[in-house]
């Protein structure tokens, strides 16, 4: 891999590191409309007098069609289940933004088929919601084996060939690997098996692709972190 | 069978289109096969077939299982049940760390409630009670510290050893005691408080049933175990709006 191209690719690495932080929660505000925005403060300040259905149904919507958004609609949606919770001891919202997670979840092969980027939106959305939303401060037991599923469909040989899927699940790995691991480890093994088949044996994989799933094999062997070494393999500058 | 119900778990959220996965999904858990044998560990299955190596379907069932297995479990319901379970048992955590203070209102040491479901079911039954206006009236208007045993309702310790006769008989006195801070009553009250007059069978959690609009004209003629008296009152209580429990009911 060395040679100029692998500089393009550690380049874009890092950039897509970058994404694994934490963003504000004002770029996914602008992302709705007046009305949704109000409906939101007024849901912050006094839950009771919010259509909660119809704010949950509105946070799926735009998650669906907005990558850079889904990524942090789960701690949007956790900040309204806490309000909820500690203004009105009910969990209305919640309920609902699982309905239809589930509903949307159900359907997320047709999904993937119609479009991809689609596809895409909705594993994000689910993880971003297991990442934040917790009970008690465990994660929701019952998100686990749905995202797991979600995981095993990314990492099928026909995802595989698409960048934009593979981007997708070693970002999640990175974000809900570890908790998922804690939560159910005979099945992270299992994918974990399916990504170093696809790695050794998958012939039509990209460059890019090898590379994003190396590194995602390395990172879990070292404990869900990434070693100096390894930092530097992927992640630095390398002058040409 | 213990596979099968062990399995039942993973099986609830797969739609049935998508069981490829199916059979090495979970079988690599388990360490003995269906006749009892060891398994080596397999990478992938004969897909399409479920998990038992008898090849049955999921939906085979003999009267001593448990019954087909609803496949789809609601992502709502689920972490609703996650979170009473979790806070029961924090609740415990909190109990048994209680100091001899308290040692008159909680129970000796070996004389604790601790099997999870009467917990639960002894949870889902305070819940209906604190979940009325009533009971948020009452504990706006008497502190703690003011309460007079004998005047004002206390809620029934969860964790002390009760029949389960006594224990429904502690709740639904309870429960009408709180009716005296009922809000003034308004007229077309909500028919929905009908639904909790007939502890005796709607409290039970096995049955889990809350009473939908539907069977409304029936809960007035079985409520003949609720005391007499306080029956017009059980039809005044306001409820509070948009609850958890009341999601499930509407």
């Amino acid at each position: 891999m060395r040679s100029g191209q692998s500089h393009a690719i550690r380049k874009r690495m890092k950039q897509a590191r970058g994404s694994f932080g934490v963003r504000g929660m004002d770029s996914a505000w602008t992302a709705f409309d007046v009305v949704t925005q109000t409906m939101l403060q007024k849901a912050f300040d006094d839950p009771k007098t919010v259509d909660l259905e119809k704010l949950s149904n509105a946070i799926v919507d735009q998650s669906l069609k907005d990558l850079s958004f889904c990524k942090d609609a789960g701690r949007m949606c956790y900040a309204v289940v806490q309000a909820e919770a500690q203004k009105a001891a009910t969990s209305v919202f919640r309920r609902n933004l699982l309905t239809r997670l589930q509903q949307e979840f159900t359907a997320r092969e047709q999904t993937r088929n119609r479009s991809v980027r689609e596809w895409v939106c909705l594993v994000t959305f689910i993880c971003s919601i297991f990442d934040y939303i917790k009970v008690n401060n465990a994660p929701l037991v019952a998100l686990v084996d749905p995202v797991y599923d979600c995981l095993y469909r990314l990492a099928q040989p026909d995802a595989l060939i698409n960048e934009e899927e593979v981007d997708c699940l070693v970002v999640q790995l990175h974000r809900v690997g570890e908790q998922l691991e804690q939560t159910n480890s005979q099945r992270m093994n299992q994918l974990f098996y399916l990504l170093r088949d696809g790695f050794l044996l998958q012939e039509d994989l990209s460059s890019m692709t090898r590379l994003l799933l190396l590194e995602i094999l390395e990172f879990r062997a070292s404990g869900w972190t990434l070693t100096d070494t390894a930092h530097k393999y992927y992640y630095s500058e390398v002058a040409d | 069978m213990s596979a099968h119900q062990k399995n039942r778990y993973e099986n609830d959220y797969k739609p049935d289109e998508n069981r490829n996965k199916g059979a090495s999904r979970w079988s690599h858990c388990r360490k003995r096969g269906a006749d009892g044998s060891l398994r080596k560990s397999h990478a992938i299955e004969e897909p399409g077939k479920c998990s038992q190596h008898s090849g049955r379907p999921e939906s085979f069932t003999t009267p001593e299982s448990e019954g087909p297995v609803s496949r789809v479990k609601n992502w709502g319901d689920e972490v609703e049940a996650e979170e009473m379970r979790s806070n029961v048992r924090n609740d415990m955590h909190r109990s048994d760390s209680r100091d001899s203070r308290d040692s008159k209102e909680s129970p000796a040491k070996g004389d604790i409630e601790t099997d999870e479901t009467t917990l639960i079911r002894r949870q889902k039954q305070i819940n209906y009670g604190k979940n009325t206006l009533a009971y948020d009236r009452y504990i706006k208007e008497v502190p703690k510290h003011m309460r007079q045993p004998g005047v004002h309702p206390k809620t029934p310790n969860k964790f002390k050893k009760y029949s389960r006769r006594s224990w429904d008989q502690q709740i639904k006195l309870w429960r009408v005691k709180l009716h005296a801070w009922d809000p003034p009553a308004e007229e077309g009250s909500d028919l929905q408080q009908i639904e909790e007059i007939d502890l005796g069978e709607i409290m039970d959690f096995e049955l889990d049933v809350e009473c939908s609009a539907d069977t409304e004209s029936q809960c007035p003629t079985s409520s003949g175990k609720s005391l007499s008296l306080a029956e017009d009152s059980f039809t005044g209580t306001p409820k509070k709006m948009m609850k958890t429990e009341d999601a499930e009911m509407s």
